[in-house]
């Protein structure tokens, strides 16, 4: 993973803010809390830091810098350092932010969420050329990130420079679990969540299980199939007896069987 | 020493208190009860139960987490879902126990983490079922402690409204 975890701390200054950080962390993992807003697309706390959309531009002076100097750095690839300075909100900052939005805008036109942030920013059309596209995929790579956190690796940048989009080469290997569609930053990737018992994503289609008792959907078959592999590699105890029921239909099953224990006179510790 | 939380089933009553407590502290948007923690059940005519995460020392929960979104908070001894968490549901299906939760209102993955230090089951429950405390109560105790309480869930969300 990409913070490393030491017990050592740095400080450093956000807008003016003192700050105490973990060192190892990235400056916009520290910003929660402050008061102080940078815009993100492409960062997950969850994920490897990959700075695809730039729009988490901030100055930054290094302690020893002349006072005059400054650089623009990505702030969720930037790692804190003892006596940096980080201005988030600055001139500079804003007009980097205007550059990527205007680019951004005329890449992907249809994105109501790219046009709300460049309202924000006070650009409200693009001064290049629109591409003629109803894509709203930015290329930030969290879907692709995401899948292969989750261990399947189904989905790939495919192809390069201006002709680059996101698929799925290999269809058996998506299992139809939604996290990239849920997590993707401008809603681009189309799904269909239940359709009558069928799930459609990425060109495929999926059988849902239902828990028989509640009706609650639980996922794909081959979702279910996965977590339960999955359950068996990290060594639980025993993952052939895993119980694929909503949760509430387990604690019930769970209640039941325990519920002998009501009796006696003992309270069971919860916490240790 | 540090305080525990006690479950007594025993002295459950299902008067539903504890879940309608939680549901209100652990509300992300004012307003909008989140999906109760902690669930009580009427097992049988004799038998009330009331569960809650069990904070196992080995959580399949945890073990199943790809960004290590499950952490355990070494104040509280209570495994909490933090930030890193990426949606992909495995610790709801892995739990044997059913309390890891989706809350389908909010979006979010749930589970006890007596919150924080200061359990609003516990604190609510007007029979001493649920407990935080350094040691665990005898019926006496939790007799007397509790006869103040009120069992009414209007007032005590009233209460809680206050704050
Ligand atoms: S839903 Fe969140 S907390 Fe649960 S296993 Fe997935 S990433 Fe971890
Ligand atoms: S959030 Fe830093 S580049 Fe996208």
């Amino acid at each position: 993973m990409s913070k490393t975890k030491t017990s050592k701390t740095v400080h450093l200054t956000i807008d003016g803010q003192n700050v105490e950080a973990p060192k190892g962390a990235m400056i916009l993992d520290v910003t929660p809390g402050l008061g102080v807003e940078i815009p993100s697309l492409c960062a997950h706390p969850g994920l490897e830091p990959f700075g695809a959309c730039r729009l988490c531009v901030v100055e930054i002076q290094k302690p020893g810098w002349d006072d005059w100097y400054k650089q623009l750095v990505t702030s969720c690839l930037f790692q804190v350092e003892e006596g940096l300075k980080v201005w988030t909100n600055s001139d500079e900052v804003r007009q980097n932010r205007k550059v990527v939005l205007d680019l951004l805008m005329a890449r992907v036109p249809a994105s109501d969420v790219i046009r709300d942030l460049g309202n924000q920013y006070g650009v409200t059309k693009t001064s290049y050329a629109e591409v003629d596209t109803e894509d709203t995929c930015i290329m930030c790579d969290i879907c692709v990130r995401a899948c292969h956190a989750i261990g399947r690796d189904a989905i790939a940048s495919m192809s390069r420079g201006p002709d680059k989009y996101v698929d799925v080469p290999d269809k058996d290997a998506c299992i139809g679990c939604l996290v990239c569609a849920n997590l993707c930053p401008t809603n681009a990737i189309p799904f269909t969540a239940n359709d009558n018992g069928k799930r459609r994503i990425w060109g495929k289609e999926f059988d849902l299980v239902t828990d028989e008792r509640s009706g609650e959907v639980l996922g794909t078959t081959e979702y279910i199939e996965h977590v339960r592999k999955r359950a068996e590699d990290k060594g639980l105890l025993c993952p052939e007896d895993m119980k694929h029921e909503s949760a509430r239909v387990k604690r019930y099953g769970y209640a039941q069987k325990l519920s002998h224990v009501a009796d006696v006179e003992e309270p069971i510790e919860e916490v240790k | 020493m540090s305080k525990r939380l006690y479950v007594t089933p025993y002295r459950c009553i299902d008067c539903k208190v504890c879940e309608q407590a939680c549901s209100l502290a652990k509300t992300p948007v004012p307003g909008i009860p989140a999906k109760p923690r902690v669930q009580t059940f009427k097992v049988d005519d004799q038998t009330n139960f009331v569960l809650l995460c069990l904070q196992c020392d080995e959580a399949s929960c945890q073990k199943v987490c790809p960004t290590d979104a499950l952490v355990r908070n070494p104040e509280t001894g209570a495994i909490e879902v933090n930030d890193r968490c990426i949606g992909c549901g495995f610790c709801v299906q892995a739990c044997p126990f059913g309390c890891m939760d989706y809350d389908d209102i909010h979006n979010e993955y749930i589970k006890c983490d007596v919150c924080k230090g200061d359990p609003a089951c516990a604190k609510y429950c007007p029979t001493g079922a649920l407990v935080w405390d350094e040691k665990a109560w005898t019926d006496q105790e939790a007799k007397e402690r509790t006869e103040k309480k009120s069992t009414d869930p209007f007032s005590i969300a009233l209460e809680m409204a206050k704050k």
